[in-house]
């Protein structure tokens, strides 16, 4: 299991040019942000020039490990090991992050543009670099000090980004979630602390080394799941993830419910499977956890009024099946194709969650800005005057809704496959009964759209490109479903 | 030599012609009317190419990969032909009745794009090489559907478009559940290969039970099969081309033609036989034809009368399938044409009346020949075949079904048949009378419901030719049924197919 | 010897606390900043007594100058009276919110327990012979009870600042003072200076927009209003 994650020696050292492409990856998008503060750009064009370097590095990076198998680099800074891993896994992570962030920037100028939102603006930029920087620092890595410091560093990006709309009701939310963040980060901490002080090892790799199950590792493999849970927002703990969403910007709402909680729940895994590798109880825990949230995140979906809110709700629902993965991939005797398939639906549905998120909550920022209006009820009769918004809107949940031929349905078939191997029919059930919840608070929205009784409103137009890159996408997103292959062959190259 | 461009171009030229629409503005009229013709005609062309292919011996097959172990396969066989023949003609029909019926509304840009996505889903479905592929296109039909279904956008039509979704989405989830079991069974099965599932039966006798019963059960709700058929009558208030489309072609015909590839190419007929289903599908399928007539007879207006009897009519095609023997596929596979072409013409007929005459209701159609000779002539014919009168094309199917049930030794079917004809009689035949002998407004009785003066004809050009054309091909179909591709001979060649490999 | 260092330690300790139960429940908004400087400075001294010099001065200039600055720079925003006045927790919790809220202190009291018991097996036996480790689950158990009844976010603030604390002396505590220990003890200490300095500006903005009674956490009250 922990080879998946690239936890082992690499065969090759990186090249030259591999310690360039990787301090770009890790700098560039920060010097971007400055660059941004500094300019503040109106245009799409300056950020699209941005954000090329960036991605070139990323891919760069990929192409590498093609080339190269699994790079490690290890330094000794102040008596303590830093040390980064550059795996398929973190490959596809980067990937996804610097894609989905390119999107969310070139969607930002027009965004700032109709909304004229002040000087506070200009703060978007550097915490969007910073956020960026910290998440590839997240996939990248291997001990759990750079963990911690990458991810309290994203923690605190993001609630910045999320606070700029300068609302009450956005402060307040936000503060909330800055203080349970806080709480979690020092869970975490806590953790690690009883890791260090029993194991006595830092490194992911050493520590994946000496430790054995017991007491500590069950205690501190709590405390830091608790931790991470509760920034990832998984159920039961995801009460602050709504209002947040509510009251802030779409691009960063977009980042947030794309990328941030992501992060979360790729370092619990990671972490639980160096801890408790064929653990029985937690991961089931986690499971029946999963089942109710797709249960639970669709209900409040359903019954919400407001756009975001139901795009946000989505959210819990939609971490529920990646809960549900959880015993296939830690669990204890799984055979190995259910693992197998767990494993690459797991991740399928990660990347496609976090295309489809991202274009949904631009495709519901275009419609509340064009209507004026957050409610559903707002939304009468746009199926006539925004009718790519919608379509946007629609190709998005159709990726949520796991309906072909979209990447959440491949994941889906792959996490079916899985679980029926495996046995699980209720979690069977409950993946089955999430499509269905999924359509129903989804087609919701479109009644309400579709309604043509409605009185006509004055529209407000959108700037060119926000509605572009939001199809970009919702379209990869069914692109990445039917062709899945392609990326999962990443992930499938490390050991194993 | 494999053409594997065939397949992919087929669909691809609705995709495209999906996405260009979207693409137009809303004012694109002329545009919007020549991309539609021009890829309906184009695809026509294909499909001819591909019938001619496939009778050389050819199965073009075009495939890539999705995931380790399952793959997205489009094969145009026969039985795919068949339908992709069957869709890409009845589409351009409705397509050119759709220009017509929607002369002047709101919103004919998506209209027209859901419209083409939901062609190029139906066309997916026939051309599916494994049910993977076909489960994908399965679930586009229903989330392309749904914008026609609630066009109109009044509470009446959202109502019924939450009722489709209810059913259709409920059904997708059997279905997806039933296509997972089998291939956590079986990994990758394609519908050609020939073996069937057979080998598995000794070990997996329940499984396999259960995993067909999840994927007729799934594909029953889209054929309307009672109990399942509640959405069908309620997706009514659509509009006509789209009732034409669900009910002749797309979403009904997709469902029948699900379980005859389930029947056929996943599960083989003799494994059917042996599991002992073909029975229960058989009691199934008469059920809902009877039931269907009967509610049809209940009903006043037109187009829930039409509804119901494609309630009835489709199960023929289940019926077919579930007797096991050469005759009663032949009739299930060529009542699959014949069914969409005359079900067509009746909606057409109905719509022009309603769009011309205002007529929603069966007992506004007196004397109605007189004004409308041409739309009523259409009907007439599409009604009687319906029947199963010589020589239009129900009475072929019928012939062979009938004709399979002796051989199969299944009395109670011809029964069930002859009951059926009886009753298609009681609710088509008085709507006959009225059109041709009683007196109406034509007759200076009293006036039409609303009428308008669409063409220089009886009624807009647009919409009279389709229902003439598709009544023709009704007719055609029947009288020169021994001719080569006729569809009877398809079906036949279809069948062969699979009795003599 | 010996003693006199247990002397030392003890009154450290001790100081520690009781300056941070001063800091919790002190309802004086500006007191309670005060003593957190104290109680940072408290940490700096223990830090040079646990043989970690860095980390002292990293305590001193982020914990005491930088977070304790923050804390002052909120209470700017205050008009005076406000910040004069004790603060009163006006509206009560949710009975069901304040159970969970307790519920979930008491969970991680246990969990810190547990890993004592099982990091540190001689704390069993002999619980004077690390007065710093106990006071600091004192501290992290009452700091996090305070963080989870409190309702004014400048002292919700407050006590996240003070867990921190009690968590970085649990960390040396357990892991010793080796270099990793005190790498993640000074990524603790910026995140919370940023985390506050954070929320500080947070609670400014929400003051000037709202006024003081915004800083009641609503979102309790909202929840017993639906």
């Amino acid at each position: 299991m922990i080879e998946r994650f690239g936890l082992h020696e690499s065969t090759f050292d990186p090249l030259w040019y591999t310690h360039w492409a990787l301090a770009a990856t890790l700098v560039l998008p920060i010097l971007a942000g400055l660059l941004g503060a500094r300019c503040a750009p109106r245009r799409l064009f300056p950020v699209a020039l941005a954000c090329l370097p960036i991605l070139l590095a990323g891919a760069l990076l990929v192409f590498d490990y093609q080339q190269a198998g699994l790079l490690r680099w290890q330094w000794q800074v102040a008596g303590v090991e830093i040390s980064l891993r550059f795996n398929g896994l973190s490959g596809l992570m980067l990937m996804i992050t610097q894609w989905v962030g390119a999107a969310a920037a070139l969607y930002t100028p027009g965004h700032l543009r109709i909304t004229h939102p002040g000087k506070r603006a200009r703060w978007l930029w550097p915490l969007m670099g910073v956020l960026i920087s910290s998440l590839s620092l997240i996939w990248l890595a291997a001990d759990l000090l750079t963990l911690y410091a990458a991810l309290e560093l994203m923690g605190l990006a993001a609630v910045g980004m999320l606070l700029l709309s300068g609302k009450p009701a956005a402060l307040k939310a936000g503060i909330r979630y800055l203080l349970l963040a806080l709480v979690g980060s020092l869970a975490y901490l806590l953790g690690v602390a009883l890791l260090l002080g029993y194991w006595g090892a830092l490194g992911l790799q050493a520590l994946a080394e000496v430790v054995e199950p017991g007491p500590v590792t069950w205690v501190a493999a709590a405390l830091i799941g608790a931790g991470l849970a509760l920034k990832a927002a998984l159920f039961p703990l995801h009460g602050w993830l709504t209002p947040v969403h509510e009251n802030a910007w779409t691009p960063v709402s977009a980042l947030h419910a794309a990328l941030v909680i992501k992060a979360s729940l790729f370092i619990l895994l990671m972490l639980w499977s160096i801890l408790l590798p064929g653990t029985l109880l937690a991961p089931r825990f986690v499971a029946w956890l999963g089942m109710l949230a797709i249960v639970w995140g669709g209900l409040i979906a359903w019954r919400a009024d407001s756009l975001k809110t139901l795009v946000a709700s989505s959210t819990v629902g939609q971490l529920g099946y990646l809960m549900v993965a959880f015993p296939l991939l830690l669990g204890p005797s799984i055979t190995p194709l259910a693992e197998a398939l767990a494993w690459e639906g797991f991740w399928l549905h990660l990347m496609g969650h976090s295309l489809a998120k991202a274009a949904m909550f631009m495709a519901a920022g275009n419609l509340i800005i064009a209507t004026g209006e957050s409610s559903l009820r707002g939304l009468s009769g746009t199926s006539r005057r925004l009718p790519l918004s919608l379509l946007i809107f629609g190709i998005a949940a159709v990726t949520l809704m796991g309906l072909p031929p979209s990447a959440g349905f491949t994941a889906k078939w792959l996490l079916l496959q899985a679980l029926v191997i495996s046995q699980q029919w209720v979690a069977v059930a409950a993946l089955l009964a999430g499509t269905l919840l999924t359509a129903a608070y989804v087609f919701r929205v479109f009644r309400y759209s579709f309604d043509e009784t409605a009185p006509r409103h004055q529209y407000q137009p959108l700037a060119p490109g926000m509605d572009i890159i939001a199809l970009c996408l919702a379209l990869a997103a069914f692109a990445l479903g039917l062709l899945a292959h392609l990326p999962l062959a990443l992930i499938q190259g490390g050991g194993v | 030599m494999n053409a594997a461009w065939l397949p992919l171009t087929t669909l691809a030229t609705s995709l495209l012609a999906a996405a260009v629409i979207f693409l137009l503005p809303e004012e694109a009229r002329r545009l919007r009317t020549s991309i539609n013709l021009l890829a309906a005609v184009s695809k026509i062309i294909l499909v001819a190419l591909m019938v001619v292919r496939v009778s050389q011996g050819y199965e073009d097959t075009f495939s890539f990969q999705i995931v380790g172990g399952v793959e997205f396969v489009l094969r145009a066989d026969a039985l795919g032909v068949m339908f992709a023949g069957l869709s890409s003609l009845l589409w351009l029909c409705t397509t050119i009745y759709a220009i017509g019926y929607l002369e002047g509304a709101a919103n004919r840009k998506r209209f027209f794009g859901f419209f083409s996505l939901c062609v190029a889903s139906t066309l997916g479905i026939a051309l599916a090489g494994n049910l993977f592929t076909f489960l994908i296109f399965y679930e586009m039909l229903t989330l392309s559907t749904y914008p026609l279904v609630v066009h109109s956008g009044t509470a009446k039509a959202l109502a019924a478009g939450r009722v489709y979704l209810r059913y259709t989405l409920t059904a997708g989830v059997v279905l997806l559940l039933g296509v997972v079991l089998l291939y956590s069974l079986t990994n990758d099965y394609s519908f050609a290969s020939e073996e069937g599932l057979s080998p598995y039966l000794n070990d997996h006798r329940g499984l396999l039970t259960l995993i067909f019963v999840l994927l007729v059960g799934g594909l029953a709700v889209k054929a309307a099969m009672v109990p399942l058929h509640g959405w069908l009558p309620r997706a009514m208030v659509a509009p006509a081309p789209v009732s034409a489309l669900l009910h002749a072609v797309a979403v009904v015909k997709a469902g029948a033609f699900g379980i005859l590839r389930v029947i056929y190419d996943l599960y083989g007929i003799e494994l059917s036989v042996q599991l002992g289903v073909t029975t229960w599908l058989a009691v199934a399928a008469s059920i809902t034809i009877i039931y269907g007539s009967l509610r049809a007879i209940a009903q006043q207006e037109l187009k829930p009368r039409l509804a119901f009897s494609t309630i009835s009519q489709v199960s023929y095609v289940v019926l077919g399938v579930s007797l096991f023997g050469p005759f009663g596929t032949i009739g299930a596979l060529a009542h699959l044409l014949h069914q969409g072409f005359m079900k067509v013409t009746l909606f057409f007929c109905a719509g022009n009346y309603a769009e011309e005459l205002g007529i929603h209701r069966i007992d506004e159609m007196d004397g109605a020949g007189k004004r409308m000779p041409l739309t009523s002539l259409a009907f007439t014919v599409g009604a009687l075949g319906m029947i199963g009168l010589p020589p239009i094309a129900g009475f072929i199917t019928k012939w062979y079904l009938g004709v399979g049930a002796i051989q199969a030794e299944m009395y109670w079917v011809v029964a069930v048949l002859v009951a059926s004809s009886t009753l298609n009689a009681v609710y088509f035949l008085p709507i006959v009378h009225r059109l041709w002998f009683r007196e109406g407004p034509a007759h200076g009785k009293g006036a039409w419901p609303k009428e308008q003066r669409l063409g220089r004809l009886e009624t807009h050009g647009w919409l009279l030719w389709p229902a003439v054309f598709t009544a023709l091909v009704s007719i055609g179909a029947g009288l020169l049924a021994g001719l080569p591709f006729s569809p009877l001979d398809w079906a036949t060649r279809v069948a062969v197919g699979e009795y003599l490999p | 010897m010996i003693a006199s260092f247990d002397v030392i330690q003890s009154g450290l300790a001790l100081g520690l606390v009781v300056v941070a139960f001063a800091c919790l429940f002190d309802r004086h908004l500006l007191r309670a900043s005060a003593l957190f400087v104290l109680f940072a400075l408290l940490m700096s001294v223990s830090w040079w007594y646990l043989s970690a010099p860095w980390l002292a001065l990293t305590e001193l200039v982020l914990g005491m100058v930088l977070t304790g600055g923050s804390f002052f720079y909120a209470l700017r925003a205050f008009p005076s009276a406000a910040m004069a006045a004790p603060h009163v927790d006006g509206s009560q919790h949710v009975l069901s919110h304040r159970l969970t809220r307790g519920l979930l202190a008491l969970a991680w009291c246990a969990m810190i327990g547990v890993a004592i018991h099982y990091v540190m097996p001689e704390m069993a036996y002999s619980f004077a012979g690390h007065p710093l480790i106990l006071a600091s689950i004192v501290i992290a158990a009452t700091a996090m009870g305070a963080f989870a009844l409190h309702r004014h976010l400048l002292r919700r603030l407050l006590a996240f600042n003070i867990l921190g604390s009690g968590v970085f002396i649990l960390l040396a505590g357990m892991a010793g003072t080796v270099s990793g220990a005190q790498a993640l003890i000074s990524v603790g200490l910026t995140i919370a200076w940023l985390g506050t300095l954070l929320g500080v500006m947070l609670i400014r903005h929400l003051v000037i927009l709202e006024g003081v009674s915004a800083l009641e956490d609503e979102n309790d009250a909202a929840g017993q209003a639906q």
